[in-house]
């Protein structure tokens, strides 16, 4: 007698800043979903993510080796490095199969997905990726962009919001340039400047710099990617800026890319009726 | 033939002939009249080449910080500050390939501006270098048409080049020989078009990164018996090799139309990409053009001052626009890659909306950041993605 095999299909998004990890069945339900810094070597640190040591599901077995019936699929930056996934796939397609899963929207629309090292637009139209767009070789308009600042004003990320929500003033950064914004941090906080202003500012120069990368042409707006996850206020301001636009922020942000990946391994191995 | 050997021969050549005082060397631009200067009977050497050369070996990182701080911008031409950099440092990778101690000294230095004015500023730093003279072909650029009274300008400067010429050489230009030298650079360029149009064949016998270095002798070799010869000769190996099916990329899929510059020191990086994902690029703006079909012995100098205006990069955007389309069609490409060159502003199409005027037209497109030669502008894990996903939609 066959004895069926249950099947789990793994995503992985190996990002700049974390590794995301999704495990689904093959219907799609997330069983499981974890993530951990992108620390190196990078392979020790997607295993660690894909164990655990208690008794939620894992790909390997006590001795290492991937189990029956386990499909990993790969995405993110480190993907290509990840030489056991089965498949491999771009942050740009993971985001839109996990964002079509979760919200199964029919109309055109547009993922914004602010990432750690960079930030994409994507266009939805027909239900396929029309276009997108990567930002330039340059850090602003992403994660790090602010990350840098953070560290530069030894303010903890996920205060960031909260901090931004007491601005009591308009200002604007000018620089492109982390760099150079830095120090311009530093001269508008020499001269007295308060903090929250700054952080405000700060906020609305990432979004202004995603805004600049291409013209958005839906009415329907999707927010993805891990930025937005420590950033909820980045979601406010893009809502001022796309004043006749509907919203929608993708559940679970952050593991949006992995789950999608986690998707593309079930398209991919399509189950028999039986299993 | 062999293009390694025949290279060699090039620049042996072009060495021995640097030390022979007899003996006079052009220096002169890519798209610039070589033809008058091999019917005199100089030895061509041409910079672009050895900024590529520095670009691919990468040996360009050590050589453009050089000429940044001697006072050229690192914004400007990396070809340019690539080859003044390796002049200030006594580099040049000749060495390790041939042997040779240094590009010959010129005689006499020819630029054509109908691909950029950059090559004015690249000339007349060696004109001072060297104390030789120079001579520059200032063509009018952006061209919707070529008019005959455009064509007038060039034929005219032309003339003014043979004068000064004839005074370095003290002799006068052999009519015949132009004739002859124009021919050659005609038919070696009617069958190097030849060998492109064989990527239309699915799949293809070649690719984008195949075609960059096989269009070595195009650039170096036009109006030489040598040029045309290896081109005859790749043509039928090239038939040879759509008759035996052979197939540039293993299981071709995707056929992808490439604007702009090569990413010289990321060739084999992106060839392997681009493998990897069953994808052949299989057109080019970059190859294409070194195609001279109407040159025309029986009017050598009214051809060539046609055919030298004519040339995609001095063409004005409606021409690209339309030119890139029907290319990609005649290909059967189904999108196109345009190479943003950080330093070569000139020779990049997307900065003035074209990707979305192509793509309201129906053709994909993707527009990745990067330099012809200075690598600081390309990230390698930025264009991955950007090309994967793009491929992915498609």
């Amino acid at each position: 007698m066959d004895v069926l095999i249950q099947k789990y299909f793994w995503g992985i998004d190996c990002g700049s800043s974390e590794i995301k990890v999704v495990v689904c069945d093959a219907s799609g339900n997330i069983i499981d979903k974890r993530k951990q810094p992108t620390l190196f070597p990078l392979l020790d640190h997607v295993v660690r993510a894909l164990k655990t040591d208690d008794d939620k599901p894992s790909p390997f077995d006590s001795s290492g080796s991937l189990k029956e019936g386990h499909i990993i699929t790969a995405s993110g930056y480190g993907r290509h490095h990840i030489d056991f996934a089965s498949h491999k796939l771009t942050e740009i397609k993971a985001h839109f199969m996990g964002v079509k899963k979760h919200l199964g929207l029919k109309k055109p629309y547009t993922i914004i997905d602010i990432g750690g090292q960079d930030s994409k637009v994507i266009t939805i139209k027909e239900n396929n990726i029309h276009h997108f767009e990567i930002n330039r070789k340059c850090a602003a308009g992403t994660g790090a962009f602010i990350e840098a600042l953070a560290h530069r004003l030894k303010l903890k990320l996920n205060n960031l919001t909260t901090i931004a929500e007491k601005h009591d003033k308009e200002m604007t950064l000018n620089s492109f340039c982390t760099v150079f914004a830095e120090q311009e941090v530093i001269k508008i906080l020499m001269s007295g400047e308060k903090v929250e202003n700054l952080i405000h500012a700060l906020y609305k120069s990432v979004v202004k710099r995603v805004l600049e990368m291409t013209a958005i042409t839906t009415d329907t707006i999707v927010f993805s990617g891990g930025v937005i996850a420590y950033h909820t206020g980045l979601v406010n301001l893009f809502k001022e800026q796309l004043k006749d636009k509907e919203f929608f922020t993708v559940p679970e942000t952050q593991y949006c890319g992995a789950y999608g990946a986690a998707l593309y391994g079930i398209e991919e191995n399509p189950c028999s009726p039986n299993e | 033939m062999n293009l390694k050997d025949l290279m060699k021969d090039y620049f042996l050549d072009l060495d021995a002939a640097g030390k022979d005082p007899h003996q006079k060397i052009a220096w002169c631009t890519s798209a610039g009249p070589a033809e008058i200067l091999r019917a005199f009977g100089f030895k061509v050497y041409f910079p672009e080449n050895h900024g590529a050369m520095l670009g691919a070996t990468r040996t360009c990182m050590d050589t453009i910080p050089t000429a940044n701080a001697y006072g050229y911008s690192p914004d400007i031409c990396s070809y340019l500050t690539c080859d003044i950099g390796a002049h200030l440092k006594g580099f040049t990778p000749l060495t390790r390939a041939y042997g040779i101690q240094a590009p010959p000294k010129p005689d006499v230095l020819v630029y054509n501006t109908n691909q950029c004015k950059e090559v004015m500023h690249w000339f007349e730093f060696y004109a001072r270098e060297f104390k030789a003279p120079v001579f520059g072909i200032h063509s009018p650029n952006l061209l919707p048409e070529i008019a005959d009274s455009h064509i007038d300008t060039v034929y005219r400067q032309f003339k003014a080049l043979i004068a000064m010429l004839e005074g370095i050489c003290n002799k006068k230009l052999d009519l015949d020989n132009l004739k002859k030298t124009v021919k050659l650079s005609w038919e070696a360029s009617g069958l190097w078009s030849e060998v492109l149009s064989h990527l239309k064949h699915k799949p293809s016998p070649l690719n984008f990164f195949d075609t960059t270095v096989l269009m070595g002798p195009i650039v170096m070799l036009r109006g030489t018996e040598q040029a045309k010869e290896f081109y005859s000769f790749l043509n039928l190996a090239v038939q040879e090799m759509i008759a035996s099916e052979t197939s540039s990329i293993p299981n071709e899929k995707k056929r992808i139309y490439w604007d702009g510059m090569p990413v010289w020191g990321r060739l084999k990086f992106m060839a392997e990409l681009f493998k990897k994902n069953h994808t052949c690029i299989v057109a080019s703006t970059y190859c294409n053009s070194w195609i001279y079909k109407d040159h025309d012995a029986a009017d050598p100098l009214l051809s060539m001052a046609k055919n030298y205006l004519d040339i995609f990069i001095n063409r004005n955007d409606a021409f690209k626009e339309k030119y890139i389309f029907d290319t990609v069609k005649d290909f059967a490409a189904d999108g196109v890659i345009f190479h943003d060159s950080k330093t070569c502003p000139h020779n990049t199409n997307s900065q003035f909306n074209m990707p979305n005027r192509l793509r309201e037209k129906g053709l994909p497109s993707l527009v990745i950041n990067g330099d012809l030669c200075d690598l600081r502008c390309f990230s390698d894990e930025q264009s991955t993605t950007a090309i994967e996903a793009f491929l992915e939609t498609l």
